[in-house]
């Protein structure tokens, strides 16, 4: 079949894989009434979410390659470092950045294809295996499209805006595709690997269990990383730049590693006169050495992506099951065990578990630069990590929506359902704050301050927690709690949540207030304001039915 | 006196401008297996849909045991319900799942395990009791969904094509299971396209056809309103919705192909 047809014929599946990563995958199958309506709409979003995605990859790479090119060329960090370091830094640096980057977004998109099982709806139709694997691997590509095609575009225009020579872009070029297609590999073995040991594990045993929740770190943490990666770049960049420099018996194992071998021979390409000609033999060995295998790579990748798009992995190891007895808890309890035995398998609400407590750790790398934990300070980090905890209840709420239709015929109270997922809520609260005072405490600053206000902050972000499950629940009670429902439109989510925001900011607000006009108020006024709101919003939902 | 189990009067369905169902009133009594036929699109799915509170009617009135099921908690309470989409949390395995159901009904662990060692042998679950759902095949995906709409002792069943999917013995086991539960005092109400099921299985039927009940009554008194002693359901079944006439002449249509 011709290429053309073939990437025509993705393009329709590619649009299956963006539709199913929202309303199969979250929402269970299962449209809301007014999704029926309109369709048309719903897929325009699913579609206008999957390009928020690669967008975000695209500017996250382009916002590194200014960050790492631009200011040591001009020396705006004070470092001077020769030209010829800058590139096989830089060089190196920034594919690393874009294997990463790839890999990150690959992470959290490939859980989708693989429960598309799109191979499925292909292999009836008069296809042969091999244009299945093929188109199947065409709308792999496409889900990482914009960033494949950015990548190589920003490298070159900052490349060109800082005055590199022209051979050394050509090596970097080939670098890059490398970069990329190495990226689209390890998605691949990370997909593989996490739908045998996560998506499909079973078993009952602790072990097991643990086991899930280490993989399901393993799969997040790079999340993460990535607002590392973005906020450090100069010190990476340093620290790539450190790793070169001196030519010492290191750098000829270093130059054998990749990226580091595409960096010093775009380094040695652009400035011929200043190479080590053993070093340039062993990276011109290496960098073509890691361009076979990228070509190996490619063939495997399609062979595995389409075992991936029909699921064709089969489950992980079998327990042998001994019995069948459970263990019946109380209503609230069986929502939260159930929505943390959802969360250890699906990436994009373990996430959401963990978003609060890393975030936290972040900010708590910021104590470094103050003095003294005062209580201005104390207050800022606590507004943020709350602003970051109401991010979670609407989200928990799509929990419920996994299998809307099922879930709905179960004699479940909404307070029942508010109790459960503001539990869960302050409960990631409570762990962030224990987080930000270890880190306080490790950093040597005093974390009595946050967390005597930190406590006494969870009574108004519990407050604020029911106030946007109650929302919740007024609009989509009824209608169920799909995805489709809460992020079809922007707007519904951000009107849940920010209420929320202004009730956990109000008694933040008193304290900077009492603070200016009466200090000695601060805390009284604090307590009362966060107390009162906790009160009036437990009386709110004893009274739902 | 018989107890009313199922009250349905006048209901209408909506979506959007959509009729679904108008005007639909029937009821079941205690210890009556009420097969609810019709052609696809009839608003079979749609109805059950109300009785176990997943869609909210435009009017009408339904109650299931006298309590009406806008009082969602007390009606779903006594509902044990198998959907014709089977799709369960399917991140968790079926103990997972089970707890996850029985904790929202409340249930005792010293009342239901006994039950669930009895209906996952007899439908041979066992083996895929730690598997995640999202790894078993339609047919035991069904099987987890009626051992879960069983274990509450449920006074009404509900059942929206419960056989698609299952083995021979299965299906077997679920049909002796609905004839017990009938005679036990409990009611069912049972959706299929499978005329023979619903002959031998049903105490009553009701034929659905566009949002309306067309036709009620036991198979027999459906015979003898369409003078056709000996027709079976499903010559009955097209008759009264209407799809007999020029039946024959798609066949022809199709065979001359």
């Amino acid at each position: 079949m011709k290429f053309s047809e073939l990437w025509r014929l993705s393009s329709t599946v590619y649009k299956e894989v963006s539709f199913q990563s929202i309303f199969s995958l979250r929402a269970g199958s299962s449209l809301p009434g007014s999704a029926k309506r309109d369709i048309k709409r719903l897929v325009a979003n699913a579609k206008i979410n999957t390009l928020i995605s690669k967008l975000i990859t695209t500017i996250f790479i382009g916002i590194f390659a200014g960050i790492i090119f631009l200011p040591l060329t001009m020396n705006i960090t004070g470092h001077t470092m020769p030209r010829q370091t800058i590139i096989l830094a830089g060089v190196s640096a920034f594919l690393a950045v874009v294997l990463f980057l790839i890999v990150f977004m690959g992470l959290q998109v490939s859980t989708s294809f693989v429960s598309s099982k799109i191979v499925d709806v292909l292999t009836p139709l008069p296809l042969s295996k091999q244009d299945v694997s093929r188109i199947v691997f065409l709308c792999f590509i496409r889900i990482f499209d914009i960033p494949l095609i950015a990548a190589p575009a920003i490298f070159l225009a900052v490349y060109v805006l800082i005055g590199g020579p022209a051979i050394g872009a050509i090596t970097s070029l080939l670098g890059i595709i490398t970069a990329e297609i190495f990226a689209l590999t390890l998605t691949t073995i990370l997909a593989r690997f996490f739908y045998l040991k996560v998506t499909r594990a079973g078993g009952r045993s602790k072990w097991q269990t643990l086991l899930r929740f280490a993989f399901m770190l393993v799969w997040i943490l790079p999340t993460f990383a990535a607002y590392f990666v973005v906020n450090f770049a100069p010190q990476i960049v340093q620290s790539f730049a450190s790793l070169t420099q001196g030519f010492s018996s290191f750098s000829q194992i270093l130059v054998l590693i990749y990226p580091f071998s595409f960096g010093f021979l775009a380094s040695s390409s652009a400035f011929p006169g200043q190479t080590d000609y053993t070093l340039l033999g062993l990276s011109i060995t290496a960098s073509v050495a890691y361009a076979i295998l990228a070509y190996y790579c490619v063939g495997w990748v399609t062979q595995t992506i389409r075992k991936l798009g029909i699921s064709a992995m089969g489950s992980g190891p079998r327990e042998m099951v001994m019995d069948t007895f459970i263990q019946p808890q109380t209503p609230w309890l069986g929502i939260i065990r159930k929505d943390l035995r959802v969360a250890s398998r699906a990436p994009s609400y373990a996430t959401l578990f963990f978003l609060p407590v890393i975030q936290t750790a972040v900010l708590a790398v910021s104590f470094s630069s103050f003095s003294a934990l005062d209580l201005t300070t104390a207050l800022g980090i606590l507004t943020g990590m709350s602003m970051i905890t109401l991010l979670l209840p609407p989200t928990l709420s799509s929990i419920e929506g996994l299998a809307s239709a099922y879930m709905r015929h179960l004699p479940m109270r909404k307070i029942t359902f508010i109790s459960a997922k503001t539990l869960l809520s302050i409960f990631t609260y409570v762990l962030s704050l224990i987080v930000l005072s270890i880190v306080a405490f490790s950093m040597g600053k005093s974390s009595t301050l946050i967390l005597a206000y930190g406590a006494v902050h969870g009574f108004s972000v519990a407050a604020a927690v029911m106030l946007e499950l109650t929302i919740v629940t007024r609009k989509f009670w009824k209608e169920g709690f799909a995805v489709g429902n809460l992020y079809s439109r922007l707007t519904t989510y951000i009107l849940i949540v920010i209420p929320g925001y202004v009730l956990a900011a109000i008694p933040i607000i008193s304290a900077f207030l009492a603070l200016l006009f009466a200090p000695s108020y601060v805390l009284p006024l604090f307590l009362a304001a966060a107390l009162t709101e906790f009160t009036l919003m437990t009386l709110v939902i004893m009274h739902q039915k | 006196m018989e107890t009313v189990a199922v009250k349905v009067e006048e209901l209408a369905v909506n979506y959007g401008s959509f009729v679904a169902v108008e005007n639909l009133s029937f009821n079941v009594k205690e210890g009556e297996i009420y097969g609810l036929l019709g052609p696809n699109g009839a608003g079979k799915t749609t109805t059950i849909k109300v009785l176990v509170g997943i869609l909210e009617p435009r009017a009408g009135k339904v109650e299931v045991y006298g309590t009406p099921v806008s009082d969602e908690v007390p009606a779903k309470s006594q509902v044990g319900y198998v959907p014709e989409e089977v799709i369960l949390l399917d991140s968790l395995t079926p103990r997972e799942f089970f707890e996850f159901v029985t904790s929202i009904r409340r249930l005792k662990k010293e009342n239901v395990n006994p039950k669930l060692e009895r209906f996952t042998s007899a439908f041979e679950l066992k083996q895929y009791f730690d598997t995640p759902i999202a790894a078993l095949s339609m047919g035991n995906k069904q099987k987890v969904a009626i051992i879960a709409a069983l274990l509450h002792d449920p006074k009404l069943l509900i059942l929206d094509e419960p056989l698609v999917g299952l083995d021979a013995r299965s299906s077997k086991i679920l049909k002796e299971l609905i004839t017990f539960h009938a005679k036990k005092g409990g009611a069912v109400i049972f959706s299929t396209h499978i005329m023979e099921v619903a002959e031998k299985l049903c105490t009553r039927v009701g034929i659905i056809n566009k949002g309306k009940i067309v036709e009620e009554g036991t198979v027999e008194d459906l015979r003898k309103l369409v003078r056709s002693a000996e027709g079976s359901l499903e010559d009955i079944f097209l008759k009264v919705t209407e799809q007999e006439a020029g039946m024959q002449d798609v066949i022809k249509a199709l065979e001359e192909e």
